[in-house]
């Protein structure tokens, strides 16, 4: 096997068209060729030190993430923090410092996961990851990239160069929150991530999405009922109602299909009122985990 | 200096550890040096029709290729010989060993393994302790009556081993009590994690054999490595570099006498290094399952008139070295109060999965946590303090053991006071909020002891050598020797060379195991030291004129007692002595206390007896997250009372270290299986240990009291008992979170929902008395 | 030889790399397939760095890349190509410890010694960017780094000392 590093998106490009996978910070490629899952491809392309793909931009009305960007830099930016709050919370989140520092935006989106903890907040901020191949560029909404567990519809001569996310108005509020058994080092049981926009204490729009309930990370529909209303204990009792009702989880080590659909229903009601606290000014520091003692964490 | 003034911790080899110069099992590379990988049954029972080695043979790069065909026939383990090194006919576990292969590179080494081809008629694997115990259950080992054993092995089918505890007549006075309180808990397997996965280098020069290993025990490495390859013991060495870690998991068969067999046979050295998936699933060490069913009746002042119990032990597949488990469980579930009669009965049950063994405090701590929850829900329904009821019962000096030992001086009570009030201090300072409690239990563990030697050298240069049988496998007991040897002689700690890991020079000692370190190796350090500091005073007294009995050694000097002014240095007095000072000691088995002959217990293993318990008190602070189970403990208070207390430092290491290692018992750690018995969990993603983000503050304290029979200067063991309460005070806070018990172990998030959504109360029975 | 890997099926291919550790350049003829872990401990002959599980789940292999800690044991060595690696033979100033070698060891937060390497590394790698941690701060430094034998007490303590004593200069 060959692995090649690359230095340009033409070059990267250039060699997935001739067979070769890209690898970032290899924590899931490496570590999956370790455990037996996958043997690593014959042809690797390094793509962690093609500046354009590490890049963070932003303009007034969208954020530009670099497929490259790690998620060490995800929970410190403070752009991220300021407009894209529950992605700070994921990314805050992920495996250990270590992980955080090469695991990369990109990696995540293209490897698939359903329990991926960036996911959800990406569906429920609208993000479009930007594909690019010889033939092209391309968008795709992150509902229509993920097809099942691990599987994704972009082909293998697509590289995903960022994450282009809508910036949100005046008065919303997003965040992520897990259920996690141990403090760190830990993998979603179950998650949900909420994005509400508030206008004089009243809902004027929300996005909830969940994470490990489903073949894919999930949007919860039909919400849109709730609009209009206050962000009360009845909002929260909605919403945990919702995603109880929408999520079809499965039983395996982590937990049962019975706890998860409790679960979910927690974590999406705790997402919302954290979302609706810092879309009312509340400053609620990165992640909203350990902050608000999520699972009883203080 | 005095014993008290020696610096609190002379870890001798630090530096070596924290500048990663120094040398661990995995970090050695000989000449030649081919590699090893095993083959496993992965099939949990299974009768083996086709065993084909050859494709493995005939790889590139493929030096040798053992099964049981290729090493003699020898059925081993000490106390039940029920199994050989390599598979012979039938599998018993998914990860028994069935063929061995050393390669020039790893890689080539598991390929091969995986080459080979075995075929098995699936036999139906036993997986559930009480279903094992049944008429109609299929047996793990259907010739077991031809096993040879030793001691006094009660066993029946898949019972490995029974014992009896009997006090009384149990049935009488339970009718006698005013209320009957009967509960079942049960424990998953978990597992020891050091986080070094074993590594073994065996290398033979001519007929001799060396073996570098990450074992706890040296000499019983060397015993089965002799045992099984039919070999002397004067032509094996084994040697023992840095230790990663052991906690249990690395005393008993730990594979070398199979790396010697490939090492023969390839005519190099090979080198086995364990991924994490087979430090889960190939040792026989894993800390075993346990079902608890337990009854007692009390007085409504609190008097414990009764105890009726039956527990349920998951052996595993083979003895590793388990026969003594159902004795200690037993008395662990009896408890340390004064309990009135007892009827305790506990099975040691083979089962298709991994063999249990020795964990840090073998059956203690799940014995533990079900007994304290019991005392718990006990004072629950007489309406009464839990601390307030245990006060009434514990065990004090003058009490009677299950067994009938009467105690000496024990610090029982005192751990109780001292533990909760240190909680209650700071839930005074912080007061608990509503979804927060307090919970406390009680433990207790032996101390072991064996006979022990030492060999002591003082050089020319007044440096001094101290050779041992001891193995360091991070405790720092080894470490700690030095300040005993220091303070007879009158050294620097740091003027002491310690030697302790090479079978070849040492006298034989246990090794880590059994928190015995100090306690046997500083006996004969003692005796050793005190030989070369007579040694000294001789020679002193002859340049100074003196009586020896009025010479006093200090600071690497000799002087008469009232005259320090007139000294003279131990490089002197080596130097006119014409030779290095030598001390060699051996120390016999302390005597144990006598047991009343009146005594019943059926499959006695010698656990009656203490000497010298230690006693232990552990008050958890516990917050849960009702709405998921999650569990997070904030504080643990400890109050131990383990004799007197040599490095406190290092105590308080095997303190705090045991207390996290309870908490990932009680609420992370638990080895799932599947329906065969295979492992699900055998990663350290699914298997959670805690991080240090999670861990609790900790704070403890020692209860030094005068202790007969203890060890040198009154110290007892340290590092298993730390072990054994955490759990239950962890599930007696929990429980007065949610007003429910939790009655499995780990007490997972899960686990905790769903006790809070459905009653899984004990059984309460109000007798009437009238 | 023909090494087979159950990293890579197919036949594999040596890449010549120059990792620069410690700050010595280290010209090395790798397989692609070779973790760092590996080829630091046998091809470059620095053992300090140590293996404890197969999935970047202990942190026991943390070496630093350019200044930042990652899992050496599932990293490529080819992708390290050029690049700046800290192990923890390169803390030390000679024979002089680092203040966290020296804190660690008289706090109490060795025993074993397994973990220690990798525990110093993050620590290392938390105090460059972070010179004033709070408690809470160091424990998510260091959570992905497991200690099964000290309860991680004094690994906190030393780490705060450490922490203390460089800014208190």
């Amino acid at each position: 096997m060959t692995l090649t590093i690359a230095t340009s998106v033409d070059q990267a490009i250039a060699l997935l068209a001739s067979g070769a996978r890209p690898i970032a910070g290899g924590t899931d490629l490496v570590v999956g060729a370790r455990q037996g899952k996958a043997p690593l491809p014959d042809q690797l392309v390094a793509i962690d030190r093609i500046a354009e793909l590490a890049e963070l931009t932003s303009t007034d009305s969208e954020t530009r993430i670099g497929a490259g960007v790690t998620h060490a830099r995800l929970m410190t930016d403070g752009l991220i923090i300021e407009r894209h709050t529950a992605i700070a919370d994921a990314a805050a989140l992920v495996g250990s410092p270590a992980t955080r520092n090469v695991g990369t935006l990109g990696g995540n989106v293209m490897n698939g996961s359903p329990a991926m903890d960036t996911g959800a907040p990406l569906i429920v901020m609208g993000a479009e990851a930007e594909l690019r191949s010889a033939d092209g560029t391309r968008r795709v909404t992150m509902g229509d990239l993920w097809t099942g567990p691990g599987q994704i519809s972009a082909r293998d001569d697509e590289l995903c160069t960022s994450l282009v996310i809508p910036a949100g108005g005046p008065g919303s509020g997003s965040a992520y929150v897990r259920l996690e058994y141990r403090r760190a080092m830990e993998i979603a049981v179950v998650g949900a991530a909420a994005a509400v926009t508030l206008s004089d204490g009243v809902l004027t729009s929300i996005r909830v999405a969940l994470t490990a309930v489903a073949p894919v990370i999930i949007e919860i529909g039909d919400l849109d009922n709730l609009i209009g209303g206050a962000p009360d204990r009845a909002l929260h009792g909605a919403v945990a109602a919702a995603a109880r009702d929408q999520a079809t989880p499965i039983s395996d080590l982590r937990a049962t299909d019975e706890y998860r659909r409790h679960t979910i229903g927690v974590m999406a009601a705790r997402a919302v009122d954290a979302a609706a606290r810092r879309a009312a000014g509340e400053q609620i520091p990165v992640p909203v985990n350990r902050s608000l003692g999520i699972g009883a964490a203080q | 200096m005095s014993l008290t003034e020696i610096p609190a911790f002379a870890r001798a080899d630090g530096p070596d550890k924290v500048s990663g110069l120094g040398r661990y099992t995995a970090d050695l590379t000989l000449t030649g040096m081919a590699h090893a990988a095993f083959r496993y049954a992965d099939v949990p029972h299974g009768r083996i029709v086709e065993l084909d080695t050859s494709p493995a043979r005939a790889m590139s790069g493929v030096v040798a290729v053992i099964t049981d065909a290729d090493v003699p026939d020898i059925y081993l383990s000490a106390e039940i010989a029920d199994r050989t090194l390599f598979a012979r006919d039938v599998v018993r576990y998914e990860g028994e060993v069935v063929a061995a292969v050393a390669a020039v590179t790893p890689e080539i080494a598991r390929a091969a393994a995986a080459a080979i081809v075995v075929r098995y008629e699936v036999l139906p694997a036993v997986t559930d302790i009480e279903a094992a115990l049944g008429e109609n259950s299929p047996l793990v080992h259907e010739s077991w009556d031809s096993y040879a054993t030793s001691g006094d092995v009660v066993r029946d089918r898949n019972t490995a081993m029974r014992s009896e505890l009997h006090r009384g007549d149990a049935d009488a006075a339970m009718a006698t009590a005013d209320v009957v309180v009967s509960g079942r808990y049960v424990a998953d397997a978990s597992h020891a994690v050091p986080i070094e996965p074993r590594a073994v280098v065996a290398e033979w020069q001519g007929d001799h054999l060396t073996v570098h290993t990450s074992t706890q025990v040296p000499f019983d490495a060397r015993s089965r490595i002799c045992e099984t390859l039919e070999l002397p013991t004067s032509r094996v060495r084994v040697i023992v570099p840095h230790l990663g870690g052991g906690f249990g998991g690395k005393c008993g068969a730990h594979f070398e006498p199979h790396i010697a067999a490939l090492a023969k046979v390839a005519k190099r050295p090979v080198k086995l290094v364990f991924s994490r998936y087979e430090e889960f699933i190939a040792p026989d060490r894993r800390r075993e399952g346990m079902i608890v069913d337990v009854a007692t009746g009390v007085k409504h002042d609190g008097t414990i008139v009764a105890r009726a119990a039956w527990l349920g032990i998951d052996n595993g597949a083979y003895m590793a070295d388990a026969t003594f488990f159902p004795q200690l469980a037993a008395m662990h579930v009896a408890g340390p109060y004064r309990t009135g009669s007892l009827k305790i009965e506990a099975d040691l049950v083979y089962t298709n999965r991994q063999p249990s063994g020795s964990v840090r405090a073998p059956t203690a701590p799940q014995a533990c946590w079900a007994i304290e929850s019991h005392t718990d829900e006990i004072a629950v329904a007489l309406d009464m303090d839990p601390i307030e009821f245990r006060r009434r019962n514990l065990v004090a000096t003058g009490d009677v053991g299950p067994m009938g030992q009467v105690y000496d001086e024990i610090g029982a009570l005192e751990c109780l006071e001292l533990a909760t009030a240190s909680a209650q201090a700071s839930a005074d300072q912080k007061p608990l909020g509503p979804d927060e409690a307090l919970g406390v239990s009680m433990g207790w563990w032996p101390t072991f002891a064996v006979a022990a030697g030492a060999f002591a050298k003082m050089h020319a240069d007044g440096t001094v050598q101290l050779v041992t049988g001891g193995q360091e496998c991070g405790t720092g007991a080894v470490m700690t020797l030095r300040n005993l040897a220091a303070d007879e002689l009158g050294i620097d700690p740091e003027l002491i060379e310690l030697v302790y890991q090479d079978t070849a020079v040492a006298p034989e000692g246990p090794g880590a195991s059994g928190s015995q370190t100090l306690l046997n190796h500083g006996r004969a350090v003692e005796v050793a030291s005190q030989q070369i500091a007579a040694q000294l005073r001789e020679l002193a007294a002859d340049h100074l004129e003196a009586a020896p009995e009025d010479i006093v050694l200090a600071e690497s000097k000799a002087s008469v007692a009232g005259a320090p002014a007139a000294s003279v240095a131990f490089t002197e007095l080596v130097e006119r002595a014409g030779a290095e000072l030598l001390g060699t000691a051996s120390v016999e088995m302390p005597e144990y206390p006598e047991l009343p002959t009146s005594s019943t217990c059926i499959g006695d293993q010698g656990m009656g007896a203490w000497l010298a318990p230690q006693f232990s008190c552990h008050v958890a602070r516990v917050a849960v997250d009702r709405d998921t189970g999650v569990v997070r403990v904030s504080e643990v208070h400890t109050a131990h009372d383990s004799g007197t207390i040599i490095n406190l430092m290092g105590a308080h290491g095997q303190v705090e270290g045991g207390v996290l290692m309870g908490v990932g018992q009680a609420l992370t750690e638990g080895t799932r299986y599947d329906d065969e018995g295979r492992q699900r969990n055998a990663g350290l993603l699914e298997y959670k240990l805690q991080t240090i983000a999670d861990a609790p503050s900790i704070h403890t304290q020692f209860v030094e009291i005068a202790t007969p029979n203890a060890g040198p200067r009154g110290a007892k063991g340290l590092a298993e008992a730390p072990n054994v309460a955490t759990a239950g005070a962890i599930a007696n806070a929990l429980a007065k979170v949610i007003g429910q018990r939790v009655r499995e172990l780990p007490m997972t998030a899960e686990r905790v929902w769903r006790a809070q959504t459905a009653d899984q109360s004990s059984t309460t029975t109000e007798q009437d008395q009238s | 030889m023909n090494p087979s890997s159950p990293m890579s099926p197919s036949s594999p291919m040596s890449q010549q790399i120059n990792l620069t550790v410690n700050g010595m350049t280290w010209p090395v003829a790798v397989e692609t397939s070779r973790n760092l872990c590996s080829v630091l401990r046998t091809e470059i002959g620095l053992t300090g760095t140590k293996e404890g599980c197969d999935d970047c789940e202990c942190g026991a292999c943390m070496v630093l890349l350019d200044g930042q800690p990652i899992n050496s044991c599932s990293y490529l060595a080819a992708q390290a190509d050029g690049r700046e690696i800290t192990t923890v033979e390169g803390l030390a100033d000679g024979d002089e410890l680092h203040p966290l070698q020296r804190n660690i060891l008289s706090a109490g937060g060795v025993q074993c010694g397994f973990c220690t390497p990798g525990m110093l590394m993050s620590a290392y790698a938390l105090l460059d960017r972070n010179p004033e941690p709070s408690i809470e701060e160091i424990r998510i430094g260091l959570s992905g780094n497991l200690c099964r034998c000290t309860g991680y007490a004094r690994i906190l303590t030393a780490v705060h000392e450490t922490a203390v004593e460089l800014n208190g200069a």
